[in-house]
């Protein structure tokens, strides 16, 4: 269980979400959220569609900002007013999006290589070598110079993996990362993200509802509820699929249908 | 803050034999100046083959050591290619960073198409898993070979004509569909219709007026100016009224309409298509063409003959306004000489301009974006092909125009 009492100092390694209350204006998302990944573990948010994982998710990579609550990295709050700091934590984290968000008028050399050219000093020649390696950690070894649209859907997951790890980050986040892909290519995407967890030391945090993937990758995961608009699981899903208290846990997790008058208990 | 990754690492101790292995750098590698890289690697000679030492801590480095130059220096200086084996000695690092393994993969590649087999001593496991994780290239030949200057030539001559003949469909599609819109049989919906008609015609009265209001009032004052001089101010409602009612009017609405319009719709109909919303289309039965070509066409045809009267009335009004404040010629005078100056005739070449100009820049804007490629860039470099193609055809047909009327004597 990763559930995060508020009254505990914070936690000095991995992230730290604490009484985080998601709202657009007057509407409420997900209210109450608090739990902790580990470090390089893989920490899965799920949920069924529009509960508001994508919305954590954006929260957690600092594109939107919660009027309650916080997000702890490492010991550093991620909404500090210190700008410099705040960057230098956003600098540590890769992010795949759910689209892969390739810039489509650059290689993909480029779309890897054009991070370490805005935030390091690096030369051509060294990020060159930094792409080549990037991309054969994906299995795109000698791919740099093709479009994007030249890809197929798991390539580009793949180069749009390679991009989010291009600057060594220790946090990565993955919206989706296997939706729209075949099974196999699936498989395959979910042994890469293990792997890199595993050789990086990563911390990963993936949101997803593919059950196979889930079952697969995750180490720790929560539940969002999109009726109650909290999260009502925590833990790890192979538990959870067999032993969670909550009806409409279990029936997600075991892709049956739920009832109606199931409730969150 | 940890301001670089690193992995978990815990440097071996040099060994005694290690300490006495003769270790040297060679003075062909050995900048003048101290190298950024210089403390982060050493190329030594052992025994039992060449070493590569790497050394410090990779991840606070702002320079790092390149594949090529470290590959030349392995192979240059010391041989490699003939011993046939070289090794990669970590235990000289502080930390194990990512950036190690992509070097000792690089290094790890170029040799191996040199036969030369390189051996790992100290370097951190977790640098070892990252370099096993990734995986090289494919040995297939994916290069694409350039085909001869001829072939490339030929290829684009036929892509031009296949251009031409593919704005010759659209002009043939638009003459064959309009009386299907005319008699309300077109796959087209009123809706959408009105929508265009709102959007081209009244969301454009605004610019439309400044520009040509503005436009009257310069010509008056180039006019007032010149000729006041011969005492002939009294002609400058000829001087504006013709102008604007034959060229200007006409040409200052067909730029605002094709940066404002065309560029709108070029980009909108390319965005679809990186959607595929134009392959949905098809595949429930619909024409394209019809559906979203016909409105739009008809929608500029329609509407750029009315602003052309629009702004010619503005553009006239300007002019008026300049004469009356440079000339103190009083509105009645100047409207009074323009019915006399200006012939209908003017109007009438002014208005087939403008509808002709209207039916250039719907095509322009149709074709261009249904032609795009399916990405973002796409979609941009569609808006922008409208706007530059569209302003060189006005030119062109007002030239055309230019000519016909000159040799009709109208």
């Amino acid at each position: 269980m990763a559930e995060l009492d508020a009254s505990q100092p914070l936690p000095e390694r991995g992230i730290a979400v604490r009484d985080l209350t998601l709202a657009y204006g007057d509407t409420v998302v997900q209210q109450d959220l608090s739990f902790h990944v580990q470090p390089a573990s893989i920490f899965v948010i799920m949920g069924v569609s529009g509960c508001g994982k994508s919305t954590l998710l954006r929260h957690m990579i600092d594109l939107e900002q919660a009027e309650q609550g916080d997000i702890v990295f490492d010991g550093h709050r991620l909404w500090t007013e210190d700008g410099v700091e705040r960057a230098a934590l956003q600098r540590r984290i890769g992010v795949l999006f759910q689209s892969t968000a390739l810039w489509s008028s650059m290689s993909v050399g480029e779309n890897v290589g054009l991070p370490l050219q805005l935030h390091t000093r690096l030369s051509a020649a060294e990020i060159r070598d930094q792409v080549a390696f990037k991309l054969a950690l994906v299995g795109l070894a000698g791919q740099e110079s093709r479009m994007p649209s030249e890809l197929s859907g798991g390539m580009q997951k793949r180069a749009g993996l390679a991009r989010a790890i291009a600057l060594d980050p220790d946090y990565l986040f993955l919206d989706e990362p296997s939706a729209g892909l075949d099974p196999i290519t699936s498989q395959r995407l979910d042994s890469l993200i293990m792997n890199l967890r595993d050789a990086l030391q990563l911390s990963v945090i993936a949101v997803t509802h593919e059950l196979p993937s889930i079952f697969t990758i995750a180490d720790d995961s929560i539940y969002l509820d999109n009726e109650s608009r909290r999260a009502i699981a925590h833990g790890d899903p192979r538990t959870l699929a067999e032993h969670a208290e909550q009806a409409r846990v279990r029936a997600f997790l075991n892709r049956q249908p739920i009832a109606a008058d199931d409730g969150p208990s | 803050m940890r301001p670089n990754k690193t992995i978990a690492h815990n440097p071996k101790p040099a060994t005694c034999q290690n300490r006495e292995i003769r270790s040297f750098r060679y003075r062909a590698f050995v900048p003048q100046t101290a190298s950024p890289t210089s403390n982060l690697y050493r190329i030594e000679a052992r025994p039992d083959g060449v070493a590569l030492v790497l050394a410090g801590d990779w991840g606070a480095a702002t320079h790092l050591p390149t594949t090529p130059r470290v590959v030349d220096e392995l192979l240059g200086a010391t041989g490699a290619d003939a011993s046939g084996q070289a090794v990669v000695d970590g235990r000289e690092l502080v930390s194990a960073h990512p950036r190690v393994a992509a070097l000792v993969y690089g290094v790890n590649q170029q040799l191996r198409k040199r036969d030369v087999a390189l051996r790992y001593e100290g370097l951190p496991e977790s640098v070892q898993a990252l370099v096993t994780l990734a995986r090289p290239a494919a040995a297939t030949d994916t290069t694409v070979r350039r085909a001869h200057w001829l072939t490339r030539l030929g290829e684009r001559g036929r892509m031009r004509l296949g251009s031409v003949s593919n704005t010759a469909e659209l002009i043939g599609n638009a003459f064959a569909a309009t009386p299907k819109l005319a008699v309300g049989r077109a796959q087209a919906r009123w809706v959408d219709f009105m929508a265009l008609i709102r959007e081209t015609g009244a969301s454009s009265l605004p610019v439309v007026t400044i520009v040509n209001l503005l436009i009257g009032a310069v010509l008056g004052f180039v006019g007032a100016v010149q000729l006041a001089t011969f005492g002939a101010g009294l002609y400058l409602a000829d001087l504006v009224g013709i102008a604007v009612a034959r060229e200007m009017a006409a040409i200052m609405t067909a730029f605002i309409m094709a940066g404002r319009i065309g560029a709108t719709f070029a980009a909108h109909l390319a965005t679809m298509e990186a959607n595929e919303e134009i392959d949905a289309l098809r595949m429930i039965g619909v024409s394209p063409f019809e559906f979203l070509v016909l409105p739009r066409l008809t929608a500029l045809t329609l509407m750029m003959p009315l602003l052309f009267l629009y702004a010619a009335a503005l553009g006239i009004g300007g002019g008026m306004i300049v004469a009356e404040l440079v000339l103190n010629t009083s509105p009645a005078s100047f409207l009074g000489r323009l019915q006399d100056a200006v012939a209908v005739r003017h109007f009438v070449i002014g208005f087939i301009k403008a509808v002709c100009f209207g039916v250039l820049i719907a095509l322009a804007s149709c074709y261009l974006g249904m032609r795009a490629g399916r990405n973002a860039a796409e979609v941009g470099r569609a808006a922008t092909r409208t706007v530059v193609v569209s302003i060189i055809g006005i030119i062109v047909i007002d030239a055309i125009f230019a000519l016909c009327t000159n040799a009709l004597g109208v």
